[in-house]
């Protein structure tokens, strides 16, 4: 088991070099620079703020002085916000995105595996049939339907809540449904097909002749190995989530850091971009990482030597 | 008995207390996180409505008028020869948190600052007037002690330009301009904006910043009119989504709003909401270019006939809904130097036969031969429709194929300066109240703002004469034959519309609305609601 974990552990590292590279070269590939402006600024300007950037550097010492401060915890300085370091605003505004996302993703994990899981127990009947169409709704309607949506019901029909932005636990409930339904959705979905597959193993079958409870049956025998699934595909969700839905973001108006995925590329603001698309990666080694070590206790058939 | 007046002191105590204790806050929208609140490097209109609240610049703009008034200046007179310009301040200015006063030398200091070309200022050029500016700013050769600009003593400035210019005093008034406060730009570099190191000298200092999300101002104790200054707090919020703002804005959390499109039918026949609404000339306008070297717009006929070709009042009234006004100059109205197209027949009305007249001169009657044509766009749903409209317009009347294509905008604003398409889309906004900023900043053959690629010697004489001219009748004809070149003549553009502001307030906000610059909370007052 430790050998597999130093070897996992060790696969970050061109993991994370191959994403850098990637993205390093794309983003000094596509047209247009940082300080492109409709009003033109003078040569000698775009002159001084490319060496103040260091943008009229090679490109590999470019990228070989940016690594190297990634090593090194600093991520550099925001060429579009002059006076915020990339470390200013992932220190600012990640908690906010971390708490949204831990809040949405505990929607969507507990309240689809359950919705899954009663579904699988009354396969066929009514109670089946709604939970899956609720969670197919949840699927299939998108977060930028969804959101103001409920904003328009709760917030401004009902004032249950208030009208987005952020700062009390009262602002978190509406875009935490939000972005939690479309992950709660598929949770639920794969929670119930697994849990109808692992119910008619046979041992379930041995459990129950045995005379152990239903309710145990369930949680003992069946969800375990039933959820094996359902961590698979949740690992990589909560690097999702955690890294930031634009979308949700905006529309609720959460200063969060979702909207620098894409503000920055098109600022052509490259710490920033290096920086969102690295964390990003390693948010999905780490959840991979931690996913596949789950395995070896929620089903003890696999082993790691 | 005794009971009664017990309660009845009580309650006109709270009362009382609640009333004394009342706070005139002011919610309102920046749309998105400043990029910068720093006078000397700002571009945007969000970062450039806070630094007009917190930092006070030699002029101002009136709001209905636009005429450039005293602020930080109390007078200013120029020279004979028009070459040098004096401006005359106020001695009661102080900077927040130490008192000390705002002074000509903190004016020599910004502007000196703004020029340095390691400063990287976007807005610099516009500074290029005054002497040794240039020099300085592209690395010519210049220093930073030949710049035209000197501190007479503490409370006068002087500025020596490189050729007379009658619109110098707004251009003074301008953020690049506005003194800063040294002691704090030297002590804390580009930290100096955090709220807890700036200071300012206006009508708000700024009290909390919270990134993306919210930021507060306070009003100023300090400042010298402070009486008269009503809002005690204004309370911006950073809320980028047009229909969040929309609902947050009928929910009574913000005090006023831009009513995205989808709304405007509702907006305009709700009882309430169409009460507050309120549509206002914007100093921008729309317009298509044309890429004058690229075949076959090389041949005016063929821009003319384009030109002709745009059913403005039908996309105004159907796409935009906003009350635009058709343009047919490039100059808005409002700004010295405009020209009524419409009124005085200059440039080309939509009129089909016209359109088709041209075209067929230039060799291609009904649109026979003529090839396919590229219209292009930066990418927004607004400039899409806006397109889909013009384009259609254009198949219809002419007979021609046009392919619409759009980039991201940065990758468009290089496509535009390498290889300009047949016809591509762009807009431009006042910053200072005077035609110079137009029709010479953009269209003279060597500005960098230029991608119609339109070159011609008599109207880059013409506006050149013009931004030297001191006599304002002068200019005005200067302008109007430079406008008659450029729209009519030569047919290097097609002007469309010039924007309007729309606006949704609340009735309690007595308002009024800036078209250059910020607007001036310190002016406006709350209502009890």
């Amino acid at each position: 088991m430790i050998t597999f974990l130093i070897r996992r552990i060790l696969w970050v590292i061109p993991v994370i070099l191959l994403v850098s590279i990637c993205t390093f070269m794309l983003m000094h590939a596509i047209p247009g620079g940082p300080f492109d402006a409709e009003k033109a600024l003078p040569q000698a300007i775009i002159d001084n703020l490319n060496a103040k950037y260091h943008l009229d550097d090679p490109l590999w010492k470019q990228y070989l002085d940016y690594m190297w401060g990634f090593v090194r915890f600093d991520l550099g300085p925001s060429i579009a916000y002059r006076a915020r370091s990339v470390n200013d605003i992932l220190s600012d505004q990640w908690p906010v995105t971390a708490l949204l996302g831990s809040v949405s993703f505990a929607i969507a994990i507990i309240g689809g595996v359950a919705l899954g899981t009663i579904s699988a127990f009354r396969q066929n009947t009514i109670i089946d049939y709604s939970s899956m169409f609720i969670s197919m709704l949840g699927l299939s309607i998108p977060n930028m339907a969804l959101g103001p949506l409920l904003l328009w019901i709760f917030a401004l029909n009902l004032r249950w809540f208030p009208p987005a932005t952020w700062g009390t636990p009262a602002h978190v409930v509406l875009p935490a449904i939000t972005l939690g339904t479309a992950f709660m959705a598929s949770f639920a979905r794969i929670t119930r097909a697994s849990i109808l597959q692992v119910i008619r193993e046979d041992y379930i079958q041995t459990a129950r002749a045995k005379g152990v409870r239903e309710s145990l049956v369930l949680l003992k025998h069946c969800l375990r190995n039933a959820l094996i699934p359902v961590v698979t595909i949740a690992g990589p969700s909560f690097a999702a989530i955690m890294t930031g839905s634009m979308i949700v973001e905006r529309i609720f108006a959460i200063p969060g850091i979702g909207k620098y995925y894409v503000t920055s590329v098109g600022n052509r603001d490259y710490p920033v971009v290096m920086a969102m698309t690295l964390i990003f990666a390693l948010a999905v080694v780490v959840m991979n990482l931690l996913v596949d070590v789950s395995y070896g206790f929620l089903d003890p058939r696999i082993r790691y030597n | 008995m005794k009971r009664a007046l017990v309660l009845t002191f009580a309650l006109t105590l709270v009362f009382g207390l609640m009333a004394v204790g009342q706070v005139k806050s002011l919610n309102w929208n920046l749309g998105t996180e400043p990029p910068s609140l720093d006078p000397n490097i700002a571009t945007d209109t969000t970062s450039i409505q806070v630094i007009q609240a917190l930092f006070l610049g030699l002029t101002d703009f009136d709001d209905n008028t636009m005429a450039v008034v005293p602020e930080l200046a109390t007078s200013w007179e120029n020279s004979e020869d028009g070459l040098t310009w004096t401006f005359n301040l106020r001695d009661d200015v102080v900077w927040t948190r130490t008192g000390r006063k705002v002074t000509a030398h903190d004016v020599v200091y910004s502007v000196k600052r703004t020029l340095d070309p390691a400063t990287g200022s976007s807005y610099a050029y516009v500074l290029w007037i005054i002497e040794g500016a240039q020099a300085f700013n592209n690395e010519e050769g210049g220093t930073a002690e030949g710049v035209g600009v000197r501190a007479v003593d503490d409370y006068t400035v002087e500025f020596t330009l490189i050729q007379p210019a009658g619109y110098f005093p707004s251009i003074a008034g301008l953020w690049v301009c506005r003194p800063l406060p040294r002691f704090i730009v030297d002590e804390y570099g580009d930290d100096w904006t955090k709220p807890e190191n700036i200071a300012t000298n206006g009508a708000y200092e700024l009290g909390v910043w919270v990134h993306d999300s919210h930021l507060v101002l306070y009003k100023s104790p300090t400042f010298y009119n402070a009486d008269n200054v009503n809002i005690d707090q204004v309370f911006c919020y950073m809320i980028e989504e047009a229909s969040t703002a929309m609902l947050m804005y009928e929910a009574g959390a913000l005090d006023s709003t831009a009513p995205p499109l989808e709304d405007m039918d509702r907006v305009k026949t709700d009882p309430v909401l169409s009460q507050e609404l309120t549509m206002a000339p914007d100093l921008c306008t729309y317009y298509y270019g044309f890429n004058n070297e690229k075949e076959p717009f090389d041949d005016p006929l063929v821009r003319k006939a384009f030109a002709s070709a745009i059913d403005r009042q039908s996309l105004i009234d159907f796409i935009l809904k906003g009350g635009q006004s058709p343009a047919q100059t490039f100059t808005c109205p409002g700004i010295f130097g405009h020209v009524d197209g419409v009124a005085e027949g200059i440039g080309y009305p939509y009129d089909i036969e016209a359109a088709q007249g041209y075209l067929a001169e230039a060799g291609y009657p009904n649109g026979e031969g003529f090839p396919e044509v590229t219209l292009m766009h930066n990418t927004s749903e607004g400039h899409s429709k806006i397109a889909q409209f013009i384009a259609q317009s254009f198949m219809d009347t002419l007979n021609v194929t046009v392919n619409i294509v759009n980039q991201e905008w940065k990758v468009y604003l290089e496509t535009c300066r390498t290889d300009c398409p047949q016809i591509y889309r762009m807009g431009w906004c006042a910053d200072y109240p005077d035609a110079n900023n137009w029709v010479n900043e953009v269209f003279h053959s060597a500005s960098g703002s230029n991608y119609a690629n339109y070159t011609s010697p008599d109207y880059d004489a013409l506006v050149e004469q013009a931004a030297r001219a001191t006599d304002p009748a002068a200019r005005l004809d200067l302008y109007r034959q430079a406008e008659t070149l450029l729209c009519d003549v030569d047919a290097a553009i097609a002007p469309i519309y010039f924007y309007t502001i729309v606006n949704l307030t609340k009735p309690y906000v007595v308002r009024t609305f800036a078209p250059l610059g910020g607007e001036h909370w310190d002016q406006w007052d709350i209502l009890p609601h």
